[in-house]
């Protein structure tokens, strides 16, 4: 597991203020939405603040296969480690 | 004038929980210091419901709670003077910054908030009424429990809550010395009666919030006391 990996994991726990959940806790595969972590829409708007202030990361609506990018950890770590390389 | 029976009162300040305290300390009242046990627990929710929950929140869960736990569905009427200032005032700080608002917290920054998400996370589906009001907040949040009992309902759930508020607004707000809440169920009946008549002169400086004073009140055994507020004189009895 990358050091991104576990560094977006504290982030959602943080940002979303989940006092009961580890970071080991959250499987990189697990699924953050619905199903699995159990997350809602609301926290989905607040984890996007959460990537946007710590990674400068730029979420405009043409972004596309947003659900996909947070569908659970790995993905969002390749989504952050993409928009921070220079294209 | 409205008649009710009180079938059960609980309150929260830090330090301050159950019965026995609050008749301590109605004998003798202080302004208990933040610091002892800051932010109640609410040890009975899981935890992801809990999350979104502030001081405002877990202090009208902390007391409401236990008096609704069990019974069948009954409305709830929220009354708060200064209601999500601390929260505001947060967010207000964050736009001076240039700073992105929290959704969360945006989203929950209407007076309205602690009633919506009692209804959420206790699936009430009941009507709920959130009120701001001057001093005299939980006179009017009785007064619209009455009507609520004249309407037909078997019970109503009243809750008075206020939080300390930031630093910045203490120039302005006199009558909040310490975060508190205070909840009460009532359902129709005789055994407490509440009027009102034109008044003067509200006092400059209560010396304790409305629900606290009427909590000391209730303690203290007496059978009738007034609460003036500007323009409103409030009488409140307790018969045997």
């Amino acid at each position: 597991m990358s050091a991104l990996e576990q560094e977006i994991k504290v982030l959602i726990i943080e940002a979303l203020g989940l006092e009961d959940i580890a970071p080991e806790d959250i499987d990189r595969e697990t699924a953050l939405f619905g199903e699995g972590l159990g997350l809602d829409s609301v926290d989905a708007l607040e984890l996007g603040l959460a990537l946007q202030k710590r990674y400068g990361l730029v979420m405009d609506p043409e972004t596309r296969n947003m659900s996909q990018h947070f569908a659970n950890v790995a993905n969002l770590a390749e989504f952050v480690a993409a928009a921070a390389r220079p294209a | 004038m409205f008649t009710f029976a009180i079938e059960g009162w609980r309150a929260w300040a830090a330090g301050i929980h159950d019965e026995l305290e609050w008749r301590e300390w109605a004998q003798a009242p202080f302004c208990p210091s933040m610091a002892e046990d800051s932010v109640p627990p609410l040890a009975f929710l899981p935890a992801m419901q809990r999350r979104r929950l502030n001081m405002m929140a877990r202090m009208v869960f902390d007391c409401a709670w236990p008096l609704a736990q069990g019974r069948s569905a009954m409305p709830l009427v929220y009354a708060s003077r200064y209601g999500e200032t601390a929260r505001d005032f947060e967010l207000l700080l964050a736009l001076a910054r240039g700073e992105p608002l929290s959704p969360t917290s945006f989203g929950l920054s209407v007076h309205n908030a602690v009633a919506g998400q009692w209804s959420i996370i206790r699936h009430e589906m009941t009507e709920s009424v959130a009120i701001s009001a001057e001093g005299d907040g939980l006179e009017h949040a009785f007064l619209e429990a009455g009507m609520l009992l004249a309407q037909g309902r078997d019970e109503v759930l009243v809750v008075a809550v206020e939080e300390r508020p930031p630093l910045a607004y203490c120039p302005w707000v006199d009558d909040v010395p310490f975060s508190h809440a205070l909840a009460v169920r009532l359902k129709a009946g005789t055994a407490c009666s509440l009027s009102l008549a034109p008044g003067g002169e509200a006092a400059a400086a209560p010396l304790l919030p409305g629900a606290l004073q009427w909590l000391r009140h209730l303690l203290s055994g007496a059978s009738s006391w007034r609460h003036q507020a500007a323009g409103r004189e409030w009488t409140w009895a307790l018969n045997p």
